[in-house]
């Protein structure tokens, strides 16, 4: 909201400049986010009293005026024809900045010297508040020679104040008054005290207001006769324009002013539109429409609340007013609405239209119900006031609906919360926000909440007007006491830094990202239908199409991320990982699953000083996921398998006791071209829960014989995998072979054709002896006779 | 005795030239043999002591003894100094670029935002705060009613939420998990919730996916001060210094009182009008805060007559901003390399 510092020095007397005003009213709680000066650069500029016009004697298209500034005269040129001799205009003379900083000086106009210029609204930097073409007229009481920025109004400072959801009743200068009255305790609130007409029984030629709906309490209307459509007087249009609005027309601007002054919206109907001689409060019906001033149809359902008159819509209540009974320049006669209605309703309604209107927005954030009538009554006298119209009387249905509140205090939480008990104190705060006591009782006060307060209903909210104005820059800090247990990290984050610190120790960069992705993304990874991935969840506003699903694998996140590098110009290998949820449909349901990601792509560039012995590879990724698993005793084993986007001679499942826990592969060849990323591209992505879960402890026994060691080499078909030779040695190699491991393997010279030879490493130990070399002779000698009978060709 | 010291001053002479002279351990090896060897000239001049005046024998043989001792030391030390040069020289020969890149992958990257979620989480839970997590998916309860955020509610506007075909939605804020612990693990509670929040918006401050570090401590006679003890012992702690703090009152639905905590700006502590951190104003937006409200503590089982609490929210992508003094958020969830690894393009 903008707040007027000149406006609001008319309700209040503030004792401190605007920037103290500013930081005090931001440290409790009613944000100024900016302070501003209208148009700033414009100056210099002062009232001018037109003392004669005439024409010029070379260019008939300009006026030669003499303009009369009480202690200064002068000459001017203008073009404009509004004017008429003893208009009030502001004049610019030599060294006033217009708003757009020129300055303006002395011209000839073909042998007449202009001093200045007499200015436009538009010179001035508002052009909004210009009544007629030409130069700007100001009342025909404004004094001569007086500043024209003081004149115009204009000399002035604007707080652009954000109001939190729960104040309402900040959305308006009287409770941005009383509000700084309440932070400044010698500020003395002025308050309103409007003269109110009173009440009638019925208005002339109509037949009254009828209320069908819970959603509207109470609907005052006043009637405007004799109506005159004009512009506003211009300090009211100016008034209108520093506050954010623009400046219609007097009945208009008058039902804005007053929204502004007191909170309560107005609506201002033509009684010419109106299709009856009624008005009616109801619900509209499902499908049933209306033409809103903003010249759309809107299609309603029966939870929006209807003002309508003869059985037709009039207006959408408490958000916009309908198009046929709009103000114009023929209204003779105005129906001015006052009234409250229900906030959720309103809310619901403007946010499902999408009509964020001033009313709109205070009415959802409450509006107090006995603003209705006093709104009313300015609103009347104001137009009398402007010449607007005679305002012949008011009548009303139903009644403003609160009961009364009242919420009591206790010394003891209010110490407890804030570290001072002191009632009075606190009465004190209390009283000068209007929220008043007649307790004298130090340790427990019962307090009478306004109607303006509807955010006040508990004890800690009494607790948090005191410590706001008190200030909280009052209360020490202080580190809790006692601690019940240790702060843990747990098992999660655990896993999640034993990965991190592998993953980086090995050369991954971490990265995050979003957990929307597209469709195309999820298509380009060929999930048949069967597969739980291949139907994400779909958001059902997402930001755009590109993050409209939420993702079910984290593939495409990496994927994009390589092609991201690539395309801004990352030559060198690629290595990413990143951990994450993924989310299954399940049901109406959605299952999160915790994921670890990676991809490694050896780029475009691999040279290195090292030549071939950097370059990642399917195994050297391997090795990378099963040290992360290490990193939490977790053994991991590769087996053949299968996966939609994985090459189908290169992808493994990924097991960790026994089950599969997901993917290690090199992507489809036809995908990586499809995505133009430099093949090869290793991708792996695997369940944390082992991780998170844990294994077990990372050390063998104490062995004190010491191990034999044989080698055996194989001749085998290619297409033969290596876990299975390792698993049959195993198997073959009875109780006191402790470990297998391949060191070697070569295909050429002495290997026949589709086969290669895979050498072997054993170790034979004896946990309780140490073993003789003709007994390991003897086992070992057994084993490659078994191989033999397998018909396995050992080397 | 005449002639021998005449030999002994000869001799020692023509040693002194010869050791001079003799670059390697073989030369030095000859004049130890024609110097020192069982023919050699001080051994013949040894020899010679028989011959002399008995009453002469004792200085002569003094004196040779003494030049048989004096070569014997200039020899070694002679001999000690070429082995050193001969090693230097071969090894000088075995020469290595010491200086090549080291071989093998470098070190990755730490995410920036999973660095300060790190330390963070350290902090506070060194002030006894457990990690709890709670689902990136929530339903309107958690996210919106058990926070006393009522439907139609205006603060619903202050955060733009991402609905799910099912009517799901994803987590605003961390504060559902606050619910969920408290029914899970009732009072008294100290815990911290770090992860992924969700909202509808995304410009240069603002991405629709960031993360939060939220707190929720629940117990007996808990009050402002304890909250502003936590939040400055870690603001302090996470920037390296102790910063100034300061707290404006503001509104959440799920906290009584609310309040905002800025602290000073970490890059100019208010000493530049210009700055780009914190615009000029000299103070950073860092958390919001405040007692928990009654009906929040209620929703998770908890009776608000016994136990009070307090809980924060704080973004941990904007204190990565301030920390490593960063303007963009999104580049965040770029996953650049170039930007990840701080060093610039490395191997």
């Amino acid at each position: 909201m903008l707040v007027s510092l000149n406006w609001l020095k008319e309700l209040v007397d503030i004792p401190v400049d605007a920037q103290t005003l500013a930081r005090k009213l931001t440290d409790t709680g009613t944000e100024v986010e900016g302070l501003e000066v209208p148009v700033p650069l414009f100056s210099g500029a002062v009232t001018a009293k037109v003392d004669s016009i005439r024409r010029h004697p070379g260019r008939p298209d300009l006026f030669v005026l003499s303009v009369d500034a009480g202690q200064r005269r002068g000459t001017c040129i203008t073009a404009a024809k509004n004017l008429r001799e003893g208009d009030i205009v502001p004049w610019g003379p030599p060294g006033c900045v217009l708003a757009d900083g020129t300055e303006v000086s002395t011209r000839d106009f073909q042998g007449v010297i202009s001093e200045g210029m007499v200015l436009s609204a538009e010179e001035i930097g508002l052009p909004e508040i210009a009544d007629e073409f030409g130069i700007l007229r100001l009342e025909p009481d404004t004094a001569k020679g007086e500043d024209a920025r003081k004149a115009l109004g204009i000399d002035d400072t604007i707080l652009e104040v954000s109001i939190t959801p729960n104040r309402g009743d900040l959305l308006s200068m009287e409770g941005i008054a009383r509000e700084v009255s309440a932070v400044f305790p010698e500020a003395r609130y002025k308050g309103l005290s409007p003269r109110v007409t009173p009440r009638a029984e019925r208005l002339d030629n109509f037949e009254g207001v009828f209320l069908s709906d819970a959603g509207c309490p109470f609907y005052a209307l006043g009637s405007i006769d004799n109506v005159k459509i004009m512009p506003s007087p211009l300090r009211a249009r100016v008034r209108v324009l520093l506050s954010g609005m623009r400046p219609i027309s007097n009945v208009v601007d008058a039902t804005n002013l007053v929204m502004l002054l007191v909170g309560q919206p107005l609506h201002a109907f033509d009684d010419a539109g109106l299709p009856g001689r009624e008005i009616t409060v109801r619900s509209a019906s499902d499908g049933e429409m209306i033409l809103t001033l903003d010249g759309k149809t809107r299609i309603l359902d029966s939870e929006d609340l209807l003002i309508t008159s003869g059985g037709k819509a009039i207006g959408l209540a408490g958000v916009m007013g309908g198009g046929e009974s709009e103000i114009s320049d023929k209204t003779a006669r105005v129906l001015l609405e006052s009234a409250n209605f229900d906030s959720i309703k309103v809310s619901r309604t403007s946010r499902k239209l999408g009509i964020p209107s001033e009313a709109a927005y205070r009415f959802s954030r409450f509006v107090d119900p006995f603003k209705v009538e006093t709104a009313l009554a300015i609103a009347m006298d104001m137009m009398a006031s402007w010449g607007a119209g005679v305002p012949t009387g008011w009548i009303a249905s139903g009644a403003p609906a609160l009961e009364e509140r009242k919420v009591h205090l206790t010394s003891a939480v209010l110490e407890k919360i804030i570290g001072t008990g002191d009632l009075e104190m606190a009465s004190g705060i209390l009283g000068r926000l209007g929220i008043a006591t007649d307790d004298r009782d130090p340790s427990r006060r019962v307090y009478r909440i306004p109607s303006y307060r509807p955010d006040i209903s508990i004890e800690e909210d009494l607790v948090e007007e005191v410590a706001r104005i008190r200030g909280y820059d009052k209360i020490d800090a202080v580190l809790p006491p006692v601690m019940h247990s240790t702060g843990d990290i747990t098992d999660r984050m655990r896993a999640e830094r034993a990965v991190r610190s592998t993953a980086m120790a090995r050369g991954y960069s971490e990265v995050v990202t979003y957990c929307f992705v597209s469709p195309a993304a999820i298509s380009a990874l060929r999930f048949p239908g069967s597969d739980l991935r291949s139907t994400p969840v779909a958001l059902s506003n997402p930001l755009s199409s590109d993050m409209s699903l939420m993702r079910t694998t984290l593939a495409p996140g990496l994927v994009q991320s390589v092609q991201k590098n690539i395309r801004s110009g990352w030559r060198r290998a690629i290595r990413i990982f990143e951990t994450g949820m993924v989310f299954y449909r399940k049901g109406d349901e959605v299952e999160e699953v915790f994921k670890l990601g990676g991809c490694v792509c050896p780029g475009v560039d691999s040279r290195s000083p090292w030549g071939e012995q950097e370059t990642e590879d399917f195994h050297s990724v391997a090795a990378d996921v099963e040290a992360i698993f290490s990193s939490r005793g977790i053994a991991v084993e590769l087996v053949p398998g299968n996966e939609p986007f994985g090459h189908a001679g290169k992808t493994a499942r990924v097991m960790a006791d026994g089950r599969d826990i997901g993917y290690l592969l090199v992507l489809k060849p036809e995908i990586e071209a499809e995505l133009e990323l430099p093949a090869p591209v290793y991708l792996f992505e695997l369940d944390m829960e082992p991780m998170v879960h844990g294994g077990r402890a990372l050390f063998g026994e104490i062995r004190k014989f010491p191990p034999v060691y044989r080698d055996i080499s194989l001749v085998v078909e290619e297409g033969v995998y290596s876990s299975d030779v390792l698993e049959l040695l195993r198997k073959l190699g009875g109780p006191l072979l402790e470990d297998v491991r391949l060191f070697d393997i070569y295909q050429g010279k002495g290997i026949p054709e589709g086969h290669r030879s895979l050498a072997y490493s054993l170790a034979y130990r004896d946990p309780e002896r140490t073993l003789r070399d003709d007994e390991v002779d003897g086992i070992h000698g057994r084993l490659r006779e078994q191989l033999s009978q397998k018909g396995i060709r050992i080397r | 005795m005449g002639s021998i010291n005449d030999d002994v001053v000869r001799i020692r002479t023509l040693f002194e030239s010869e050791l001079l002279s003799a670059e390697t351990l073989d030369a030095l090896q000859g004049i130890r043999i024609r110097f020192l060897g069982k023919k050699g000239e001080v051994t013949s001049l040894l020899k010679r002591l028989g011959s002399l005046p008995a009453e002469d024998r004792p200085e002569a043989g003094r004196v040779l003894n003494e030049l048989r001792d004096l070569m014997e030391e200039a020899l070694s030390r002679r001999t000690e100094e070429c082995a050193g040069a001969q090693v230097a020289a071969r090894e000088a020969g075995e020469w290595l670029d010491v200086t090549l890149p080291g071989r093998g992958r470098p070190w990755g990257a730490f995410h920036p935002v999973a660095q300060i979620t790190q330390e963070a989480i350290d902090i506070f839970a060194s002030m006894g705060f457990s990690v709890a997590y709670g689902p990136e998916v929530e339903d309107d309860f958690h996210n919106f009613e058990g926070l006393n955020i009522p439907p139609h509610h205006p603060a619903r506007d202050m955060q733009d939420t991402f609905y799910l075909e099912n009517g799901l939605l994803l987590r605003t804020h961390t504060s559902p998990v606050e619910v969920r612990s408290m029914r899970r693990w009732g009072a008294p509670l100290r815990i911290i919730i770090p992860g992924k929040v969700f909202r509808r918006d995304s410009d240069q401050t603002h991405s629709p996916m960031f993360h939060q570090l939220e707190g929720l401590l629940v117990d007996e006679n808990i009050s402002l001060a304890h909250l502003k003890g936590c939040l400055e012992a870690f603001a302090n702690r996470i920037f390296g210094r102790p910063l100034a703090a300061r707290y404006r009152a503001s509104y959440f639905p799920f906290t009584e009182p609310s309040l905002e905590m800025d602290v000073e700006c970490v890059a100019c502590s208010g000493k530049n009008p210009s700055c780009r951190i914190c615009k000029g104003s000299g103070w950073l937006e860092i958390s919001g805060l405040g007692m928990t409200h009654p009906n929040v503590l209620r929703a998770g089982g908890i009776d608000p007559a016994r136990y009070n609490g307090f809980a924060w929210g704080m973004g941990l992508d904007r204190i990565a901003l301030l920390k490593y003094g960063l303007n963009d958020l999104r580049v965040f969830f770029e996953g650049d390399l170039a930007f990840l690894n701080s060093k610039g393009e490395r191997r």
